[in-house]
């Protein structure tokens, strides 16, 4: 690597200077805030209604219940006004005491809403006003027994006297007395009902205040979190250029080593090694054949001769010359059997369509793919088969591998493999550097299928974009 | 397919609807055979626009078998024209059970060709002779028919020392509440009404409309024991009965509390029901309160029109119905402890009843699977409610509603056929086996218009049996004997009753619903008098005679 590409190098993957401060903390900090809002307030409102549910209780349902009794006590009150009607207007073929049972039964039922009612009204009335009900009552039933006992003697005229004189008169008195109540009640009613009307109106202020306050702390959140989003996208897309712009120079700069490293292997060493084997050779002509001398100069011969193979290959495997010189169909139409060769594995390599020219710098990216691909077969995969598929299609140029080993993992195949090498991270920027498209997927057999889609103007216009090897 | 081939011999719509029936399931079909049977009776509620408040009531009907010739006959109540506004002479009806399907009038003939403003009617033997006799309400003076045994009947209203007692009597039953033997006469009263005192109401400040029962005073129910010699005795005041906040319209017999001894309950318009309890002393207790009767469950005293008691749910306890005002719904009570519960709402009864104003009403098993059925007769008071009410008409389809056990019921008014469910002004309605086939036909009298007879024809196959209970130590009736059959591990209780409905009465003898059974395990009596007979091994299809400390002997057929 030269100092050049460690120098891109290092400010590619430099860490970044750190954003801004995380939103993290703050973001938790909002939320707590505002959950703590929300059970203080649901705390106030909790006690707010159990305040006006004790006032509805204490207050208005108990007066409700008062009213419902004394109603009935005025309806039994007005029952026994009709009964004291119908006794004095004589009428009726029966004897006075015939309205004992009725009286009875008012009674009784008299006596249960009284008893009710006072149980409802303990908090509400007075002792005085309590003791003065009791009282009339006792005194009206007193003068009701009263005139049934005169009209058990026979003493009518007596009795329906006793009921217009003073029976009907206390009737009259308890009816108001409990009418009097029932206004009281209603009054009663009537300002519990204006205390929870204000509660209820103070409730609903909070509420608004506590609505707004939320609905500003969520805009304020929102806004924060959509400016702390742009910036951590823009980061990303900022540090996606640079990896991608890194990835690009160093594989500019890997190309035009390994293409100088090739030549001056070629060219010089070749050149060196070809004109000591001449020398060699020469100098062997001028020993005798039996010669110990020429024995041991033929064997330095054949050792030149050998390291010159060597270095031939080694420089073909570094920078195919036949790439610039024959272009990428010859040079794959050599490099696959040379890898069979070299790693036993059996490649079927299948060519399809009209093939059209490829540009150099696609080539070289195309033959890198490939090369790295059969790498990967040969030393991860296990397979001792693969599948090298070239396809010229109208608008495109295809390139599939294809072998049946293990494949990327053992739990799960994704397009984008979850553990990616410098060269599967290679390939993607190779294919990305022309335009196109690697997918990488599980054949049905198992395996890896590797398929590299090169748009056809990518291909054959390469050269003429700024992004070619040999421009870098 | 010889299903198919009988019902090819029918026209088409019959067959269908026959089929639909049969898929509908309700058992049976009515026929209204009115005109066929030869009644032809025409109501008058003597209505000339003077808007008396008893033209709205209309008037009731009975089965009663008056010549023991052991086919129910028919009496129908009727009105007459105010005075001073005569145009018509309109008498109440008799028509004799000819024991093939029609009747044929007698009334003249039977000395009921008598002009009255009749309402409500109770038949009972109340001198235990063996001939039933006719207690006819009226505005007015009521009026006690003796039954001669000769086909005739002899007014003995004063002799019998009901006479001298004007007023405005509704339903009325007989029911012998101290069971000395003799039946009594409980009798309800609505208002204290006259044409001399009538109230001018009005709906728009001119003319007059008819009045409420608020616009009156109430009424005691009165209360007459029968001193065993043909007279009675006013026990209103001495056994409790007396209230004159009362505006009564219907009553029922039942035993509330199982004690043996008749208690009554009366429906009562816009003032509390009343439940007399019967204190087992000659003295009556109203706990109409305690047991849920006397109010709705909002506490309300509503319209209480027509009632009846029966146990519609074989529990061996009594339930309760109550006809209502529109938009009071009938109130149907079951017996829950010691208290009723209304449960019209959750049996569907509520619901289907709360646009209409119910009348009579009665509790049958007009399929006779064994469950008691309930039938109401329907119709407003007000002519012109729909102009108020736009879902409420003036007439109204009556309403059968079919016991679906556990406390449901499905009103199948329109399913049964023979124009029942064709909307009229209903008020009475009662129910017998009067062409002995062995299930229970109904007749629905209507306000200012015709009587229906409508027959059931049953087409499931089920099958009765009936009991004819003749008291010799209690009321000759047996009114208020309870009767128990037990069949197939099922129990049915009836009680022998008089009264109940709304100005009307049925049949005395009781029909039991056996399905497709052919006889029954036993039967149990609770005779009036506190004797109890049990009696083995009896036949569906068949009507039996129990004569009480006696015999049982099966009749020919039903």
């Amino acid at each position: 690597m030269t100092g050049a590409a460690w120098a891109v190098y290092a400010r590619g993957v430099s860490r970044p200077s750190p954003p801004d401060r995380s939103p993290t903390l703050g973001l938790l900090l909002g939320l707590i805030i505002t959950l703590s809002a929300v059970l203080a307030y649901s705390a106030y409102l909790t006690w707010q209604v159990s305040g006006l549910r004790k006032l509805q209780t204490e207050l208005v349902d108990r007066n409700r219940k008062d009213s419902l009794q004394l109603l009935r006590i005025q309806n039994d009150l007005n029952l026994l006004a009709v009964a004291m009607r119908d006794m004095v207007s004589n009428d009726e073929p029966y004897p006075l005491t015939a309205w004992s049972a009725q009286f009875q039964r008012i009674r009784n039922d008299l006596d249960d809403a009284m008893r009710l009612e006072a149980g409802f009204s303990a908090t509400s009335r007075t002792p005085e006003q309590s003791a003065f009900l009791t009282s009339s009552f006792t005194q009206f039933w007193d003068a009701v027994d009263r005139v049934f006992a005169l009209a058990q003697e026979g003493r009518e005229k007596e009795a329906r006297e006793q009921i217009q004189l003073s029976l009907q008169e206390r009737q009259a008195a308890l009816s108001t007395a409990v009418a009097r109540l029932l206004v009281q009640n209603s009054e009663s009613e009537e300002q519990a009902g204006q205390r929870i009307v204000a509660i209820y109106d103070r409730v609903r202020r909070q509420v608004y205040v506590f609505l707004s306050a939320t609905l500003l702390a969520i805009l304020l959140t929102g806004l924060s979190l959509i400016r702390w989003n742009r910036r951590l996208f823009a980061r990303m897309a900022e540090l996606s250029e640079r990896r991608s712009e890194l990835a690009q120079k160093l594989i500019a700069t890997q190309e035009s080593t390994l293409r100088y490293v090739s030549r001056e292997l070629h060219d010089e060493f070749g050149q060196v090694l070809t004109a000591v084997g001449s020398m060699l050779r020469r100098a062997a002509t001028h020993v005798p054949e039996s010669s110990a001398l020429r024995t041991e100069l033929q064997e330095v011969r054949e050792v030149t001769q050998s390291t010159l193979d060597k270095i031939r290959s080694l420089s073909q495997a570094l920078h195919p010359v036949m790439l610039d010189e024959a272009g990428l169909e010859s040079t794959l139409d050599w490099y696959i059997p040379t890898v069979e060769r070299q790693t036993g594995i059996a490649i079927s390599y299948e060519k399809q369509g009209t093939p059209f020219p490829v540009d150099g710098a696609a080539g070289v990216h195309i033959y890198r793919v490939l090369q790295e691909a059969l790498n990967n077969v040969a030393r991860h995969s296990g397979a001792t088969q693969a599948w090298v598929r070239l396809r010229f299609l109208p608008n495109a140029l295809e390139l599939e591998v294809e072998d049946h080993g293990a494949g990327f993992t053992e739990r799960g195949f994704s397009e984008r493999p979850a553990r990616q090498g410098i060269g599967l991270v290679a390939m993607r920027e190779r294919s990305e550097l022309m335009g196109g498209k690697i997918v990488f997927s599980r054949p049905p057999e198992g395996g890896t299928r590797l398929h590299l889609t090169v748009p056809r103007e990518k291909a054959e216009s390469y050269v003429k974009e700024d992004h070619s090897v040999a421009g870098r | 397919m010889a299903g198919l081939a009988s019902l090819s011999r029918l026209p088409m719509r019959d067959a269908w609807a026959i089929q639909a029936g049969q898929a509908a399931s309700p058992g049976f079909r009515f026929a209204d055979v009115t005109a066929q049977a030869g009644i032809q009776f025409q109501h008058n509620s003597g209505a000339y626009g003077g808007k008396f408040l008893p033209e709205t009531l209309g008037a009731g009907c009975a089965f009663l078998d008056y010549d023991r010739d052991g086919w129910q006959d028919i009496l129908l109540i009727n009105g007459m024209d105010w005075p001073g506004h005569k145009k018509r002479r309109s008498t109440l009806r008799l028509y004799h059970n000819n024991g093939n399907g029609t009747f044929t009038d007698v009334t003249s003939r039977a000395g009921l060709d008598v002009e009255l403003y009749g309402l409500g009617v109770a038949v009972g033997d109340y001198n235990n002779d063996g001939f039933p006799d006719i207690l006819v309400t009226c505005v007015g003076q009521n009026r006690l028919f003796h039954n001669t045994g000769k086909g005739t009947f002899v007014d003995v209203t004063n002799a019998s020392g009901l006479g001298k007692r004007e007023g405005f009597s509704t339903s009325a039953v007989w029911v012998d509440y101290d069971r000395d033997g003799f039946l009594d006469l409980f009798v309800c009263n609505y208002v204290k009404w006259s044409p001399e005192h009538d109230v001018f109401c009005s709906l728009d400040g001119k003319h007059k409309s008819y009045c409420t029962p608020e616009a009156y005073r109430g009424q005691t129910c009165w209360l007459f024991r029968n001193r065993g010699n043909g007279t009675f005795e006013d026990v209103t005041a001495a056994t409790g009965i007396f209230d004159s906040s009362s505006k009564s319209l219907g009553v029922a017999l039942l035993d509330d509390d199982q004690d043996g001894w008749p208690d009554l309950l009366v429906a009562n318009d816009t003032q509390p029901n009343k439940l007399y309890r019967n204190q087992r002393n000659g003295k009556f207790k109203d706990v109409a309160v305690e047991a849920g009767l006397a109010f709705s469950n909002e506490g309300k005293a509503r319209a209480g029109m027509g009632v009846d008691a029966a146990d519609f749910e074989n529990s061996g306890l009594p339930g309760v119905a109550i006809t209502n005002f529109d938009n009071e719904m009938v109130g149907l009570y079951r017996l829950s402890g010691k208290e009723f519960e209304d449960i019209a709402a959750p049996s569907g009864v509520g619901p289907a009843s709360r646009n209409s104003l119910g009348f009579g009403c009665a509790f049958l098993d007009v399929n006779l699977d064994g469950w008691l059925d309930f039938a109401v007769a329907n119709g407003h008071i007000d002519e012109t409610v729909r102009n108020i009410r736009g879902n409420v008409g003036y007439a109204q389809p009556p309403q059968l509603f079919l016991n679906q056990r556990k406390g449901s019921f499905r009103d199948i008014g329109a399913e049964v056929g023979g124009g029942f469910e064709q909307p009229k002004v209903g008020r009475g309605l009662a129910y017998a086996d009067f062409d002995r086939d062995g299930d229970v036909d109904l007749l629905l009298t209507t306000n200012n218009g015709p009587a229906y007879l409508y027959r059931n024809d049953q087409v499931s196959g089920n099958r009765s049996i009936r009991f004819h209970l003749v008291g010799t130590k209690s009321n000759r009736d047996a009114i208020g004997a309870k009767v128990r059959i037990f069949a197939g591990g099922s129990t049915q209780l009836r009680m022998v009753k008089g009264g109940s409905s709304y100005l009307s009465q049925s049949e005395l003898p009781l029909t039991f619903g056996l399905e497709k059974r052919d006889r029954i395990d036993r039967v149990v009596i609770d005779w009036p008098s506190g004797r109890v007979e049990e009696y083995k091994n009896l036949f569906a299809g068949r009507c039996y005679e129990c004569v009480e400390g006696e015999r049982i002997s099966p009749q020919d057929g039903y």
